[in-house]
């Protein structure tokens, strides 16, 4: 059997767990969570059969290397990599109800892949790749990004139990204020380019960071605000997913990483054609008020499972755990392999600063216990804003910001 | 003078309590995440045209005042690393001799009064005798790998123990981990340097440019204590220094992948230069073929495979093997400059180099070999044009690749292999000096194990007191955990039960 064969087989089984994980949120039927889990045991078995028989398949061809290294292998592993994590998880704390957040996040990258038609061809190394940190590099940091993964889903259903209620329509018109006057700014300013375009960046990077700021040091004294945050968050993250959908369905012809940097976005955001990109950002902004009214309703699907609060946030914890000395390790192994290609172990480029801001962001989780008068709500937050970080680390700096990491050759 | 000093005090006090609280770490730790955003939205240490293009001039004096161009080098960049490191430092001084106490004092037999304050206690009754009961619990501390103490007063018996203590300095280790990196980096700063040197091939240099000089000369030469060892290059406009030896780059080569067919594919699968490192009377030290992510070192400054060009109207040279059919020997290298002739006596015949294209490609059926330019010029699949003469008499010309090492027939009874077509590129190096990285590498390795012991390690205390009660054996068991505390009170609660058992 071919490894791509696999693989496809892989992605049904977590389609099927995925509806099995959902049914059981919904209907709490003890036999279908079963039948969830051992469904994902499969595909994850069947995937790790076809991970190494991709590595083999490239000595096969006489390339012989590691499958860690281009934009389908390094999709293929995150999956992997956060459906282990997330068994490990299901098995120690007994609790299948993750899952229906965990497995669509799994399918949904497979299917991408599928979809897309990201090229899956075992592609020989640029000379700069070759050497044996690549292997522990990826492996360390994907871990690393899975476990994130992981706290992420579980601090955001911790937010969400920890609400009150969502208070009233004003906020939420005062969020879509903001987004939609920030919105067209945002557009008519980057056509003018260059440093209008820049500052507004900055700016709105500033202003979020100041929010964010905001909530974990006074959040647990305003939740409306902090439930407004999480459905930034839900927002962000499934929109963010459709967005690329969308983008790899229409320039499926376009495979390779490079081609795909420059036309991220464009059939949505960025397009051309004011009509799409006002659709695009309408839609964005009625997802957002759809998960802001319906998010309640989610809270007491979740009251009957009796979550305790202290279970997730210790998760949440363990994970944060678990993820950051992998991401330690990550950034270490980069520097030791950037020292031995580029003689300089730190250069500050996008990719690294980026690790290191998502390091430092856990790290204030890490700390923020210690800090008096911190509690779930405000860890919560920042537990949530890392990985906000880490999916820019992984995925916006390549597309976005350009630097060492954009594989361009040698300089 | 005691009001001063006691002014003093006062501030030392203050300034040390300043930075020893995890507040100022945690606001220093969202200060850096914050501004270090900036300096990968807008690119760093561009050249100015590129800026002119992207930023208007009154957004390029604002940056430049502030310094984002080259933000991570700024003074107030630096000062926020050096606050961040100073606030690790006096935090770990701080906390550890408390630590140090803890660890170091051993653990006590348990009053009553301390019981009140654990968290994780039970009492059972168990019946027969004080022995009985005593080695019931001594062997299930010894099951649970527990190494215990005794401790025995009127008609009551203490095992105490402790696991897990090493795990209190795990924080430490994580914090004099990131210490060192800072450390290292420091003197990387001040005795390393970083440069590069574009040798063409067949030179030799003694010199490199410098990107960073090192701060500690710097630093002297401007005081006007030593004199500087670094020049300033007005052709280059930068800095240089002597390197104390000669290095030499013998050869430069871009190897490609090749496709089922054997052909180069445009992808490049290797750069290599050899590099010969002479010291300054003209004596071989040693060379070395060095490539992407395999470097050279000599005397502490290492030389990196970095970029590679062409030098523009040098004509080359051709390396070729010519061996007899059917020799036993390697055959002789014969070198030939483009455009000139050379008699090589084994054959008896004198071969002259006609021309040299990028990309040669020979069609399959006709043997015939077309010459062109690769994009670029790039030698993906190189060919040589050559024209073989008996004295002076012309015989034939032959077009050979490189890929073919001898494959096509002559008509005459040798083989002729082209080797290397040299001379016209140059090797891009990069040359660093970085003594600091060891310090950097030891930080890197703590750094792997300190978060481990922290957050997986726990230090547990367990006490198990069994007192005569007319008989009855009251067994109280009695524990503490600082980490892991959910983990810890599945164990105490197994333990209990073994013992009520």
């Amino acid at each position: 059997m071919k490894s791509s064969l696999l693989f496809n087989i892989a992605t049904l089984s977590y389609l099927t767990a995925m509806v099995l994980y959902i049914s059981y949120l919904a209907f709490r039927k003890k036999g279908v969570g079963l039948t969830a889990s051992v469904v994902t045991y499969f595909g994850f078995g069947v995937q790790t059969v076809a991970l190494l028989r991709r590595w083999w398949e490239s000595y096969q061809m006489d390339i012989g290397r590691v499958p860690l290294s281009n934009l389908y292998e390094s999709l293929v592993f995150f999956t992997w990599s956060t459906v282990l994590i997330y068994l490990i998880v299901e098995y120690h704390y007994k609790t299948r109800v993750f899952g229906a957040f965990v497995l669509p996040v799994a399918f949904l990258a497979l299917a991408f892949i599928n979809v897309a038609g990201i090229s899956s061809d075992i592609t020989p190394l640029v000379p700069a790749l070759k050497s044996n940190w690549l292997f522990y590099h990826v492996l360390v940091s994907f871990l690393g990004y899975a476990a994130f993964g992981v706290a992420f889903a579980v601090c955001l259903i911790f937010l969400l139990t920890d609400m009150t209620d969502r208070g009233s329509l004003l906020n939420l018109s005062a969020a879509l204020g903001t987004l939609i006057v920030l919105t067209p700014l945002g557009y008519a300013l980057s056509s003018m380019g260059g440093s209008a375009k820049t500052i507004f960046w900055i700016g709105l990077g500033v202003l979020f960071l100041a929010w964010v700021v905001y909530l974990a040091v006074a959040g647990a004294g305003n939740k409306k605000q902090v439930y407004l945050f999480w459905s930034l968050c839900v927002t962000l993250s499934v929109g963010l997913l459709i967005a690329m959908g969308v983008d790899y369905l229409l320039f499926r012809s376009i495979a390779s990483a490079e081609s795909f940097q420059k036309h991220m976005f464009e059939s949505t955001f960025l397009n051309p054609s004011v009509f799409v990109r006002f659709t695009a950002w309408a839609a964005v902004v009625m997802m957002f008020a759809l998960v802001w009214s319906q998010g309640m309703k989610l809270k007491n699907k979740f009251k009957q499972y009796n979550l305790s609060p202290d279970l997730l946030e210790e998760i949440t914890y363990k994970m944060i755990a678990v993820g950051w000395p992998l991401l330690t390790g990550g950034i270490i192994t980069g520097a030791v392999w950037a020292n031995s290609a580029w003689g300089t172990y730190w250069s500050w480029d996008p990719k690294e600063t980026w690790s290191l801001i998502t390091w430092f962001i856990y790290a204030i989780y890490l700390h923020s216990r210690y800090v008096r008068g911190w509690k779930g709500t405000q860890m919560a937050v920042i537990a949530a804003l890392g990985f906000l970080s880490v999916i820019f680390t992984y995925l916006g700096v390549n597309l976005v910001l350009s630097g060492l990491h954009s594989y361009g050759g040698m300089n | 003078m005691e009001k001063q000093r006691g002014i003093i005090e006062i501030v030392t006090e203050k300034v040390w309590k300043f930075f020893s609280s995890v507040k100022l770490a945690v606001i220093l730790l969202i200060i850096l995440a914050i501004v270090s955003v900036v300096g990968t939205v807008i690119q760093q240490n561009e050249a100015p045209e590129k800026y002119l293009q992207e930023y208007s001039q009154s957004t390029i004096d604002i940056f430049e005042i502030l310094g984002f161009f080259d933000m991570y080098h700024t003074w107030w960049f630096v000062l926020l690393l050096f606050l961040l490191t100073a606030n690790l430092a006096v935090c770990t001084l701080e906390r550890f001799p408390h630590t140090w106490k803890i660890v170091t004092t051993p653990i006590k037999p348990i009053e009553e009064d301390d019981l009140k304050a654990l968290l994780f206690k039970k009492e059972v009754t168990l019946k027969g005798g004080m022995d009985k009961a005593e080695a019931r619990a001594a062997q299930t501390l010894a099951a649970h790998r527990f190494r215990f103490s005794e401790s025995r007063g009127k008609g009551t018996v203490q095992l105490i123990t402790q696991k897990g203590v090493f795990s209190r300095f795990g924080v430490y280790i994580t914090h004099v981990s990131i210490l060192l990196v800072f450390i290292g980096a420091l003197i990387g700063a001040f005795f390393g340097f970083k440069g590069f040197l574009n040798l063409p091939e067949g030179t030799a240099r003694k010199i490199v440019y410098l990107r960073n000089e090192p701060l500690f000369n710097k630093i002297l030469s401007s005081l006007g204590i030593a004199e500087s060892s670094t020049q300033w290059s007005p052709e280059a406009g930068m800095p240089f220094m002597p390197l104390g030896f000669n290095v030499q780059c013998d050869n430069f080569d871009v190897e490609y992948y090749v496709n089922p067919a054997g052909l180069p594919t445009g992808m490049p699968s290797e750069y290599h230069s050899t590099l010969s490192v002479f010291d300054m009377n003209g004596q071989k030290i040693l060379d070395k073929r060095i490539r992407v992510n395999d470097p050279l070192t000599y005397h502490g400054i290492t030389f990196y495979q970095s970029s590679y060009g062409a030098i523009p109207d040098v004509p080359g040279k051709v390396f070729l093997n010519i061996r007899q059919k059917n020799a036993a020997d390697k055959g002789d290298v014969v070198v030939i400059d483009l455009g000139k002739s050379t008699y090589v006596p084994s054959i008896d015949r004198t071969i002259k180099f006609l021309g040299f294209a990028s990309y040669g490609m020979r069609n399959p059926s006709s043997g015939q070999v077309v010459l062109y330019r690769s994009e670029n010029d790039e030698y993906i699949n190189p060919a040589v044009q050559l024209e073989v003469y008996k004295g002076t008499k012309p015989i034939y010309k032959t077009e050979i690749l490189k890929i073919d090492q001898g494959a096509p027939s002559l008509p005459e009874n040798y083989t002729i292999s082209f080797i290397h077509y040299g001379g016209t590129r140059y090797t891009g190096l990069q040359v660093t000096k970085d003594p600091g990285v060891w310090v950097v590498y030891i930080g890197f390795i703590l750094l792997c194990i300190g978060p481990i012991i922290a957050f997986f390690g726990s230090h547990k205390k367990l006490w198990v007191r069994i007192q005569d009660r007319k008989g009855q054996m009251t067994v109280t068991v009695a524990g503490s955990a600082n980490k892991n505390r959910l983990g810890f009170e599945r164990e105490f609660n197994k333990i209990v039960d073994e013992i009520a058992k």
